[in-house]
């Protein structure tokens, strides 16, 4: 998938997206990182079609992906937002069953690979146990597997995230990550999304998109774009690097 | 099981009131003589019963049916439970164009329920673009609504009044009334509400989907601007033939869907059937208890509509706000 130079803005007196232009390699996991306002979310909404780029291009598999008819798109990308509102009255099952809707037509469906989409999306997320349960009803760390679930159950290549783990406990951050990183190796599931915390994104990712102010300031592997220079240009913040035995590479914040 | 059990007795309700309403009223008969008469065409009675309480109970069931289905669908598009025909504005509009319409082109009658449509899909249009940019928040549809039905009523009575004043007759077909019905005004809302009501039980999914926020059902392929257009139409359908017929009823649409939802559940190819019955029995019984009070005066069901209507919208928005 290919960003080619692309501006964006809501009101046509600031742009959110200033010129990006960046890459997302097929089997890997890209994340998107930056302050607040850099524009981040915004283009993950341009990758996933959700707002128009005012010039520049976002191509997959060398086609623009506004020429694509939506449900075609939604087999090629799915996306879970950040935050979602829980329809009153809906099991778990109900509501990821509707991630079958790209595959189905007003007169067409095919039950058997819909419920087998569904029991795979529920399986992968560890959720076939609560399949009956009222989604209002579950956790929050729950709630955001069960939107995983429906995405999942697209069976599209390319799965987004926008800030999957905000809203969660640092339990369930962990779990939902490692969920994503699971995916990744288990389904060759190509994954980009964006993510607040910067250690979290360099122990999960493959590819780091760093941006500031609508522009993106570097692409490339963790260690070769979250360095102390960089931290210092793009955040302000005076960084030092450490090494864990477990997990490698860390970044500590020491001042501003 | 409350599913089942909730339809059961909504239909029984409804056969026994429509047995109800066509023995009582001005014309008293009572069982023995009413199954008597039932086989007995040319009983004077049974002329009476059939051609003036019979498309009576007919168009009020439909009329019913018709208001709390809108209601459903506009809630459904609009993700705001306030939402109804008549409090927003769409039976307003309809009925100030077909009146206006009706008055000017005497001659093109058979067109008043295209006439009403136009009207209602006026006032939705409105209601929708005014209130689009601030999210659809459900207190400021409710607002913007009332200010265009207060806008098409105010345009509807200064018409009559002028017409009045300038000797020319005004079309009588919208009035906010049930007496008076004839076998026509049967077959127009039957033919309409009829095909109104398949088609939005079709779009059940829709409305489900709906119900997700839009970017989310965006994502997963689905047409949201298309399928809000759609439904709207359906729900102006229903809401301005109904409006063609029986005039303003408001509060139907927003009473039932409510009350149906806590009995049979949110998804909507459940819910739009059951409105469709429970309202239909909830202007029959209005109409009723309205000709039977007082006898042998009437009150209009939409005036009954308004005083059972009027503080449920009030209890509904305390409740919105917590």
């Amino acid at each position: 998938m290919h960003i080619h130079n692309v501006v964006f803005s809501h009101d046509g007196t600031r742009n959110q997206l200033d010129g990006v232009s960046a890459s997302v390699q097929t089997g890997k996991i890209t994340t998107i990182i930056g302050p607040n306002g850099c524009g981040k979310s915004t283009l993950l909404s341009l990758v996933s079609r959700n707002n128009k780029p005012v010039t520049g291009t976002v191509q997959l598999e060398q086609k623009d992906v506004i020429d694509y008819k939506p449900k075609e798109f939604a087999k090629k990308l799915a996306i879970v937002y950040q935050q979602n509102d829980i329809p009153p009255q809906i099991t778990v099952e109900q509501l990821v069953s509707y991630g079958r809707l790209p595959h189905q037509t007003f007169m067409k469906r095919n039950d058997t690979e819909d419920n087998e989409a569904v029991t795979w999306a529920l399986t992968c997320t560890n959720l076939l146990h609560k399949r009956a349960n009222d989604v209002s009803a579950l956790s929050g760390g729950e709630r955001q597997r069960v939107w995983i679930a429906m995405a999942l159950a697209q069976r599209s290549e390319i799965l987004c995230l926008d800030e999957p783990t905000t809203y969660l406990d640092i339990y369930y951050q962990i779990e939902l990550l490692e969920l994503v990183k699971q995916l990744n190796a288990d389904y060759g599931l190509t994954i980009v999304m964006v993510l607040h915390d910067i250690n979290q994104a360099m122990q999960y990712s493959d590819d780091i998109i760093l941006m500031k102010d609508g522009k993106m300031v570097a692409q490339g592997h963790p260690k070769d774009v979250i360095t102390t220079d960089m931290m210092q240009q793009v955040y302000d913040v005076r960084v030092a690097f450490t090494e864990d035995a477990e997990i490698g590479r860390y970044m500590i914040p020491l001042s501003i | 099981m409350k599913k089942i059990i909730s339809f059961v007795v909504v239909i029984i309700a409804l056969i026994a009131m429509t047995i109800y309403a066509t023995m009582t009223g001005s014309i008293q008969v009572d069982t023995l003589s009413f199954i008597k008469t039932v086989f007995d065409p040319n009983d004077e009675t049974m002329q009476v019963i059939r051609d003036l309480r019979f498309p009576r109970i007919i168009v009020a069931i439909f009329a019913g049916a018709a208001l709390s289905v809108a209601g459903v669908l506009l809630q459904a598009i609009m993700r705001n439970p306030l939402a109804d025909a008549g409090v927003i504005g769409i039976s307003a509009g309809s009925a100030f164009v077909t009146t206006f319409l009706l008055t000017m082109f005497p001659a093109y009658f058979m067109y008043g329920p295209l006439f009403s449509f136009i009207g209602g899909a006026i006032a939705c249009f409105l209601v929708f673009s005014l209130s689009f940019k601030s999210g659809l928040n459900p207190l400021k549809i409710i607002l913007v609504g009332i200010a265009i039905a207060a806008m098409f009523t105010g345009l509807r009575e200064a018409f009559v009044t002028i017409c009045g004043y300038m000797g020319v007759m005004v079309d009588g077909t919208v009035s906010s009334n049930l007496s008076m019905r004839t076998w026509n005004e049967v077959e127009i809302i039957v033919f309409y509400g009829v095909i109104g009501l398949i088609v939005a039980t079709l779009l059940a999914k829709w409305c489900n989907l709906l119900i997700l926020q839009d970017k989310t059902a965006k994502s997963l392929g689905f047409n949201v601007t298309r399928a809000r257009v759609i439904i709207a139409a359906v729900a102006v359908l229903l809401a301005g033939v109904a409006t063609a017929t029986v005039g303003v009823i408001s509060f139907v649409g927003l009473l039932i869907p409510h009350i149906a939802r806590r009995l049979v559940g949110h998804d909507h190819k459940v819910l739009i059937p059951f409105s469709a019955l429970a309202g239909g029995l909830l202007i029959l019984m209005a109409d009723t208890l309205g000709r039977t009070l007082l006898a042998p005066q009437e009150i209009p069901a939409s005036t009954i509509m308004a005083i059972i209507g009027g503080p449920f919208l009030i209890f509904l928005l305390r409740r919105e706000k917590n």
